[in-house]
């Protein structure tokens, strides 16, 4: 199988919530001829759309799972990759963005660019992901897509052209103007199935050629040709202006818009076609893979299917028949019945079945070639793995995981719970890499940690419907962090007399804070005052102390910890005593070092009706944020703050009682800081009174 | 403070403009020519003697107003060292409130709105603003000295930014052109840029009331920074 990769589309759909991306993924499916029967998102007949799979999902009106759908468009093969619109899935967006090519982004044309769509554009702009903006919704009464243009352009910074110009609005959208083939597209049939081609209509004519000379000055810096056709004023062929779109859009320096409504059958077909016109085929995306031999070297995957295979897995999900597992192939075959590497583990496996998910249907398939999405069968993986064949050691996970801001503690209901929980657990945390558990030892409660409040919530219910585990749920605790602020030397001796053989060992040096970095050894002894042997042990003692701070218990990060002299017995000195010292060593160190407490930091934006700016800001300085800028346009204001995670807590009951429901906000971590030192005090305080009682 | 010498190539300091006083100084220029980066130049000044900065973009986004504060930091710690880099930066964040608004959203009124609604609650404590985009065709003597009195009321200092055209060759007595050209008197100084092949030249043609001759207050400043330029 060679398949022609220049007909390969693999797209995600971004959103805000309810802009209509479940009701335009049901029409796209529909018009592929995938789904013959057109169910209503929330209609009254229960069958849902057939994306949103999960009752959860259903019953809050957000898509959190992410998979692929296969739908064909004229000879296009076409894999949608359900992007998950909530900012709190970061990992899970990221990983999403990592394995489509090319995106569209859909808007209401009444909400325009809301807060989640900011937050999703600006992940789709880091992984250079080239898109597309859909202004859906035309049909409701306050359309207006051309100020949604102008936020695309000032929100977004977008270079955002319309290359449709709708016939008629509101009750009024008829269909629109294709302003490269200047001609009226029009939808007929029950389910706008027949597309009608005419003359523009007389009273649009002025208004689509000022239009098309707006989107012709826009694109013709994408193509000399065209420019010089344009300066010469011939007719200008379709063909040079569909390559100039697509030019710019692939060097993500245009984003066409188009216009339509899902709902009412107007403007998906053109959009398909468009998806095909302007969106990269896999070809013309690079993705880069690391040789795990070469201490991760850059290799560009060559999406040849001849050459060895690299595939990963980007989405786990529970079915009928175990699990399923969504890979993408970039390079090589993957083949039924073939034996495959997991280059995390490094374990074998075999590949059992092969499919490809349709919207209502799974096909069984005997091999996917490079640039292909499909789903295997019964192979236990993580998501984020990668796949080889015995050739070569690629990873295409260079992905940065952050560690957990937030955690809390689960305490099962009963024993039966108990069971399903661990059951569950396991699940999400090979799903979501920012999604850890553990038991703290002290308390023996399980505790689970991610990237916010919501971020937990939504595994709590799913632990009770998927898995039948209901748990109590104690309070969300921040996630701190201990640092030091200054370099500080320890010279400490660990002697022990015990009875029979005894203990010594002396560590000196000393320690300083560490940007970037987590931990650091450094070993300067010289002239062997502390034996070889007992260098790791060294090591060992210091990073054991990382793990629990003095101030509060938090872990510490960023230490460079430097021995630079010691001493040992020839026979009470052993790996035990130089750990002790290594130990003693770093708590007289950490004292003298200016230890601080760190907290998550959250990007956040709060957006609503600018009568309640002065409201929204009063609220986010009360909660000792840092408020970065805000913008106005018409009546409605958007404020950016940097805000401490831990005075987030309760923040969406604040603002809805504040401004009558009328604001949302979304957050994002952003980094961790220094706590001031009133906030320090008062933990501290938690802290030792909590070690008292405990 | 200690990072006073970080700013030795500040024009407004190279001309020792940068005074205490609550009144209103304008820059005006070309479209083009860095009218945003004197700006955010004189707001760092500020910014890096302890005080705090309220930076109004009127038709420029939040996004790209910080990072005109980004690239001139930037080139400021390339240039001179600093035990600390992230403290710098974080103060100039903490010392810094961009509010940007769209054309159409702006207004004497909403301004006065969104200062007090700072200061009332005690959210930012401004000691000078700096306006960039503001629309001076629409304004007359009235209205100007209805800003003028709000900013002095609020006790800030203030700086404007205007841009001049070509085709409209209106010039004050003092030389300050069209659109302000019937507005001068109410800015205590006003600052001309005007870029050459390599330069900008930045030159005060009004200061202190006075009108002032050319040459005693002229400098050439970095196009990319609109920082003074030195040899050295
Ligand atoms: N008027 C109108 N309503 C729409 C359109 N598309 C979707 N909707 C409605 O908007 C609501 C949210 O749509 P949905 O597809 O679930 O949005 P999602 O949250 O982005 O998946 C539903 O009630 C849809 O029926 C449209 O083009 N016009
Ligand atoms: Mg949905």
């Amino acid at each position: 199988m060679n398949k022609d990769l220049e007909k390969v589309r693999n797209i995600g759909i971004s959103a805000h919530i309810d802009s209509g991306k479940t009701t335009l993924t049901e029409r796209i499916l529909y018009y592929t001829q995938r789904i013959h029967a057109i169910h209503e998102v929330r209609g009254k007949d229960g069958v849902g759309a057939t994306m949103d799979s999960m009752e959860l999902e259903k019953e809050r009106g957000i898509t959190i799972q992410s998979a692929a759908t296969y739908c064909s468009w004229k000879d296009i093969d076409i894999n949608i990759i359900d992007t998950p619109g909530h900012v709190d899935f970061t990992v899970e967006v990221e990983r999403a963005l990592r394995v489509l090519d090319g995106a569209v982004l859909i808007l209401c044309s009444v909400g325009g660019v809301q807060s989640q769509s900011i937050t999703v554009d600006r992940q789709m702009t880091r992984y250079n992901v080239p898109r597309i903006a859909f202004i859906n919704k035309c049909d409701r009464t306050g359309a207006n897509p051309e100020r949604v243009v102008g936020q695309l352009r000032d929100k977004l910074n977008l270079n955002a052209v319309m290359i449709q110009l709708p016939i008629g609005l509101e009750s009024e959208l008829e269909g629109m103007v294709d302003l490269v083939t200047m001609k009226a597209i029009y939808f007929d049939g029950d389910q706008g199935d027949e597309l009608r081609y005419e003359e523009i209509p007389e009273h649009l004519k002025d208004d689509a050629e000022e239009k098309r000379e707006e989107l012709l000055d826009a694109v013709s810096m994408f193509s000399e040709e065209l420019m010089e056709a344009m300066l010469e004023e011939e007719d200008i062929p379709e063909e040079l202006i569909h390559a100039a779109i697509r030019k710019g859009t692939l060097d993500l320096e245009l984003a066409p818009v188009m216009i339509g409504s899902a709902y009412k059958n107007k403007g998906v077909q053109p959009l398909l076609d468009a998806v095909e016109a302007y969106l990269p085929c896999p070809t013309d995306v690079e993705n880069i893979a690391l040789d795990l031999d070469k201490d991760e070297e850059e290799n560009t995957v060559s999406n040849d299917s001849n050459d060895p295979l690299v595939a990963l897995a980007f989405k786990l999900e529970d079915g009928r028949y175990g699990q399923l597992t969504y890979v993408r192939t970039y390079q090589g075959v993957l083949k039924k019945g073939e034996t495959i590497f997991n280059t995390r583990t490094g374990k074998k496996v075999k590949v059992g079945r092969l499919v490809r998910m349709h919207a209502n249907e799974m096909e069984e398939i005997e091999e996917a070639g490079a640039g292909d999405i499909v789903g295997l069968f019964g192979v236990d993986c993580a998501s984020g793995d990668t796949f080889c064949d015995s050739k070569i050691n690629w990873s295409m996970s260079s992905m940065h995981v952050p560690a957990p801001v937030i955690s809390l503690a689960i305490t099962p209901k009963d024993n039966k719970a108990q069971d399903n929980m661990s059951k569950a657990l396991n699940r999400f945390g090979k799903e979501d890499p920012t999604f850890k558990t553990f038991v703290d030892h002290e308390t023996s409660e399980t505790i689970i940690s991610g990237m916010g409040e919501l971020h937990l919530e939504v595994y709590i219910e799913r632990m009770k419907r998927e898995y039948n585990a209901e748990v109590e749920v104690g309070a969300p605790r921040v996630a701190y962090r201990e640092a030091i602020t200054q370099q500080a030397e320890f010279n400490y001796t660990h002697k022990k007399q015990t009875g029979g053989s005894g203990q010594f060992g002396r560590v000196a040096g000393y320690m300083e804070p560490l940007e970037e970095e987590e931990y650091e050894f450094v070993d300067e002894i010289v002239g062997g005052v502390i034996p070889r042997e007992y260098i790791p042990s060294c090591d060992k003692g210091f990073q054991a102390s990382m793990e629990k701070g003095l101030l509060i218990g938090a872990p510490i990060t960023g230490v460079r910890c430097l021995i630079n002299d010691g001493s040992y017995h020839a026979v009470d000195s052993s790996d035990m005593a130089f750990q002790q010292a290594a130990k003693g060593a770093f708590k007289e160190g950490y004292k003298k070092a200016g230890p601080v407490i760190m907290e998550p930091i959250m990007k956040v934006a709060v957006e609503g009706p600018s009568e309640f700016q002065g409201a929204i800001m009063g609220s986010l300085n009360q909660r000792r944020g840092m408020i970065v800028g805000t913008s106005e346009e018409g009546n409605y204001t958007v404020v950016e703050a940097d805000m401490p995670l831990s005075e987030m807590f309760g923040y969406s009951t604040t603002l809805r009682s504040l401004t009558q429901g009328k604001a949302e906000f979304t957050m994002e971590f952003s980094t961790y800081k220094q706590v001031p030192k009133s906030v320090s005090e008062e933990l501290i305080k938690e802290y030792e009174e909590s070690k008292k009682n405990g | 403070m200690g990072y006073e010498p970080l700013v030795k190539k500040n024009p407004l300091r190279v001309l020792n403009l940068a005074g205490n006083n609550k009144k209103m100084g304008l820059i005006m220029a070309r479209a083009g020519v860095g009218k945003t980066a004197l700006l955010v130049q004189i707001a760092l000044d500020s910014i890096l003697r302890g005080k705090r900065v309220v930076h109004i973009s009127i038709g420029e986004n939040l996004e790209k107003t910080k990072l005109w504060y980004d690239d001139i930091l930037e080139i400021i710690l390339q240039e001179c060292s600093v035990a600390k880099p992230h403290e710098l930066i974080d103060m100039v964040q903490r010392h810094r409130m961009i509010m940007s608004f769209k054309e159409s959203a702006f207004n004497r009124a909403r301004l006065e709105e969104r200062l007090n609604d700072l200061i009332l609650q005690d959210i930012f404590k401004p000691d000078c603003v700096v306006i960039d985009g503001f629309d001076f065709t629409t304004m007359d003597h009235k209205d100007l000295e209805d800003i003028n009195s709000l900013m002095e009321s609020l006790r800030l200092q203030t700086w404007f930014s205007a841009t001049s055209h070509r085709e409209d060759d209106r010039v004050s007595p003092s030389g300050v052109p069209a659109p302000c050209h019937e507005l001068d008197d109410l800015f205590e100084t006003v600052v001309l840029l005007k870029s050459d092949q390599e330069n900008v030249q930045l030159e005060i043609i009004r200061h202190n009331s006075d009108a002032c001759s050319g040459d005693t207050y002229h400098l050439s400043l970095d196009p990319a920074t609109m920082m003074v330029k030195k040899d050295d």
